[in-house]
């Protein structure tokens, strides 16, 4: 799995904390009883722009910003305001399908079906703080950001290997790519 | 490989009727009417300028051959005004413009404008039809043009009327041949078939040259290179000339040449040439005073010459005029036809 | 169902060839980037598309074989020409009453309506409008039609980045509401990259790439490896080579399944370093079916 230097965000909501399902205030297109989220695309971070909108979803998914049964933004929507191709909007979608998080309705739109493992707030933050402590460590050991990227990779890459026993070459799952180092 | 997401549009159950071509009346009107309110203009204005001045002269004429009737020596004055009015119109020199001016700036701006701004990748991808967008601007227009020349014309026919009266002569009033040259093509049909003419030219050079000033520039000069050729060289040969060798034509006759014979065989062109008139008829023989046509010919007749002279009598001035009406609206649709079918056949 | 299909298609002004043997088959239902430098025959292939201009070598047809200039195609085709051609000195509210005279088709109520949200008043005229707004008027009247196809000829050239965006996001949002296929030339691969899922790649009158865009990503690969082994890999079809004193990088013809020599890494391509490696190498191309070049030998860049 990449690890992005910024992590994605999930924008969309004015305040931090993560709207009511179902209900998001009708912005200023009228876009209607819309969807909880809404995608934002970084162009240059070298991701697919389909996988950003899958991290995206997932990421909403983690934090509670999607519960089951919210509707996902509109195709036609996310072209509007993304200007890219509707089909890169439809295999995002089916890549959720795919992974069973989201089940497209015709006629109606994507809806999220099921959710992901989620973290609780507060042991997001224990991770996070013991992270700190880890990135604290290396530096001192003389590691600059790219050596920890590099170190942080490898181990990610040998955690998962370990872990599913059947990888082959590192990383290849569907809809992951490999950055370039 | 991937399958279609977005289905594409199915082909549409569209009516099958191409567009009707009455749309394209609004069309024509909104892209010219600069230019057709410019023709409106100017030929509103020479229109009403022929009227006033056309009023002034049918009242000089009337009032000249009212006095005649009266027999009073004072009508020299009257017929002195009527003769001397209006000199500049009277050979029609001005008016022989309008229709090179119509057909420049109305019929070159049609297709030169569009190939020159770059538009006709937007007029000529629209469903319309590119070669059915330009044959129904182009007959939409010379119908137009041809209706307001025709207009023209017959105001202008009752402005010359005076001078083509019958018996003017008698009356040493001024009178003219209707073949004159800058009278012959303002009148009847003509006018309105040489603008016609004209206008075709125009749409053929915008679409060959394709740049509105040096369209216009080209009309201009092929139009007056037409104009030219065909009132002297052409237009004397509609019809067979009748020859007589009688010597007082009428004056409303358009002499076309004039020869000597002497005992059968050809004697001399034109005019009869100084030194046999020198040699014939001295002043001595002649008489004193200046001596007429009529007394040169009398006396060379004395010497066994025969003066012919070949002319087109006015009576034939509408065959004439059709014959003419008929070339160029031949000549028009065929120009239009050229335009049309480049359009439909060539890639730019 | 094809939108365009072309076989030998050639085009001579004078002398020089501006287009030469193009064949492509460009499917239905996408948005297809037509990329190269200028002077690559874009535009002449979009003219020979529509109708503006007739082959002086081959054929092409569109909308499932129909010639370009015919009713059906016209009626089926909208067209922005390069610097987007509108009449400037009539008003927005005149240029659709010309469209709507001129086509079977027209939504004028549709039309009007984005011409409201663009803020693009009726009354204004053409030759007024900034370079965006004519852009988008153009766009609206060719949208109006309801065409089956769009064909753009550089569309966004003269327009800045916000205008770029709003533009784009109109013909894809047409695209996924309506499912109007999408042909738009551009000598930017980069502003097409996330908006294409088709490309023709051409250079100097000939079309190089044509695919695809995914299909295109997931059969090439960089391999990265020693210099000096370079050669190793010639097993597999190579397009391009850059080559230091040590290390070398090569675009290969592979998939994500084909094995790696020892000693070589394998990346993911990404689209412009793809273009920009076949606009190098003008011998190779990558057409489905048979193509020329795909086993010439290509050239080794050195630095």
């Amino acid at each position: 799995m990449t690890i992005d230097k910024r992590s994605s965000q999930v924008g969309g909501s004015a305040g931090d904390s993560p709207p009511t399902p179902g209900g998001r205030d009708g912005s200023a297109t009228g876009r209607g009883p819309g969807s909880a989220i809404e995608f934002r695309l970084d162009a240059a971070s070298g991701v697919p722009t389909y996988l950003q909108l899958v991290h995206q979803v997932e990421h909403a998914l983690r934090l509670g910003y999607l519960k089951v049964g919210d509707q996902l933004p509109k195709v036609r929507d996310v072209v509007a305001s993304l200007a890219i191709n509707p089909n890169t909007v439809l295999k995002a979608y089916r890549e959720l399908e795919t992974k069973g998080l989201a089940n497209g309705r015709p006629g109606q739109g994507t809806f999220i079906q099921a959710t992901l493992n989620q973290v609780a707030l507060p042991e997001l933050t224990a991770l996070h703080r013991s992270l700190l402590r880890w990135l604290t460590a290396a530096d001192e050991a003389g590691l600059d950001e790219d050596g920890i990227v590099a170190l942080f990779t490898s181990a990610l890459r040998d955690f998962y290997e370990h872990r599913s026993g059947s990888r082959t070459r590192g990383g290849a799952a569907s809809g992951e790519t490999e950055d370039v180092a | 490989m991937t399958a279609l997401a977005v289905p594409a549009r199915p082909v549409q159950d569209a009516s099958l009727r191409p567009v009707p071509w009455r749309r394209m009346a609004w069309v024509t009107w909104r892209q010219h009417r600069f230019a057709l309110t410019g023709v409106a203009t100017l030929l509103g204005v020479l229109a009403v300028c022929l009227w006033i001045v056309g009023l002034q002269l049918h009242h000089a004429y009337a009032a000249a051959l009212a006095c005649h009737r009266s027999g009073s020596i004072a009508c020299e004055g009257l017929i002195g005004n009527f003769n001397g009015m209006n000199k500049v119109l009277s050979n029609g020199s001005v008016l022989q413009a309008v229709p090179a001016l119509i057909g420049a700036f109305v019929g070159a701006p049609v297709l030169a404008r569009e190939l020159e701004t770059g538009t006709f990748r937007f007029a000529w991808t629209q469903g319309f039809g590119r070669w059915r967008w330009t044959l129904a601007k182009l007959v939409a227009l010379a119908v137009v043009v041809v209706a307001a020349a025709g207009a023209l014309s017959v105001l202008i026919s009752w402005y010359y009327q005076p001078y083509f009266a019958a018996g003017n002569e008698t009356l040493s009033l001024s009178e003219v041949s209707p073949f004159a040259a800058g009278l012959f093509d303002l009148r009847g049909v003509a006018l309105a078939a040489w603008t016609l003419a004209a206008f075709a030219i125009g749409a053929l050079a915008g679409t060959l040259i394709r740049r509105v000033v040096p369209a216009i520039i080209v009309t201009l000069a092929v139009y007056a290179g037409l104009a030219l050729a065909a009132g002297i060289f052409l237009r004397k040969h509609y019809l067979t000339p009748l020859v007589t060798s009688k010597l007082n034509l009428p004056e409303t006759a358009w002499i076309t040449s004039q020869w000597g014979t002497k005992g059968g065989k050809f004697a001399f062109a034109g005019r009869a040439p100084i030194n046999l008139l020198e040699q014939f008829c001295p002043p001595s023989a002649v008489g004193p005073g200046k001596p007429s046509e009529a007394t040169f010919a009398r006396c060379l007749g004395h010497h066994g010459y025969t003066l012919w002279t070949s002319y087109q009598p006015a009576s034939r001035f509408w065959p004439f005029q059709w014959i003419e009406g008929g070339w160029l609206l031949a000549l028009s649709l065929l120009l239009i036809a050229t335009t049309v079918l480049l359009v439909h056949r060539r890639g730019t | 169902m094809n939108v365009v299909e072309a076989s030998g298609l050639g085009k001579r002004y004078g002398g020089t060839w501006a287009l030469r043997e193009c064949s492509l088959a460009i499917p239905a239902g996408h948005v297809v980037a037509l990329v190269g430098p200028n002077g690559a025959g874009k535009s002449t292939l979009l003219n020979l598309a529509v109708g503006l201009a007739a082959p002086s070598a081959g054929a092409v047809t569109v909308l499932d074989g129909r010639p370009p200039g015919s009713p059906d195609a016209l009626d089926g085709i909208a067209f922005v020409a390069q610097d987007t051609p509108l009449y400037k000195n009539l008003s927005a509210a005149d240029m659709l009453h010309l469209t709507r005279n001129l086509n079977r088709r027209f939504d004028q109520a549709s039309a009007e309506a984005r011409l409201g949200e663009l803020g693009i008043p009726l009354k204004q005229k053409a030759g007024k409008m900034s370079g965006g707004q004519q852009a988008q008027l153009a766009l609206t009247l060719a949208l109006a039609r309801r065409p089956r196809l769009l064909v753009l000829d550089e569309p966004m050239a003269m327009l800045d980045p916000l205008a770029r965006h709003d533009f784009m996001a109109a013909v894809l949002t047409a695209a996924a509401e309506d499912g109007v296929s999408v042909l738009l030339s551009s000598h930017v691969l980069a502003e097409l990259e996330r908006v294409a899922d088709y490309l023709v790649l051409m250079s100097r009158g000939r079309v190089q790439v044509a695919g695809e865009v995914d299909d295109l990503l997931a059969s090439h690969r960089i391999l990265t490896g020693p210099a000096a082994e370079a050669s190793k890999c010639a097993d597999r079809p190579v397009v391009y080579v850059r080559r230091a004193e040590v290390q070398a990088h090569l675009l290969v013809r592979a998939t994500a399944d084909d094995p790696i020599p020892p000693g070589w890494e394998a990346h993911p391509v990404g689209l412009e370093e793809l273009a920009l490696a076949y606009l190098r190498e003008p011998g190779a191309a990558a057409l489905p079916g048979p193509a020329r070049g795909r086993d010439a030998e290509p050239s080794e860049v050195t630095k």
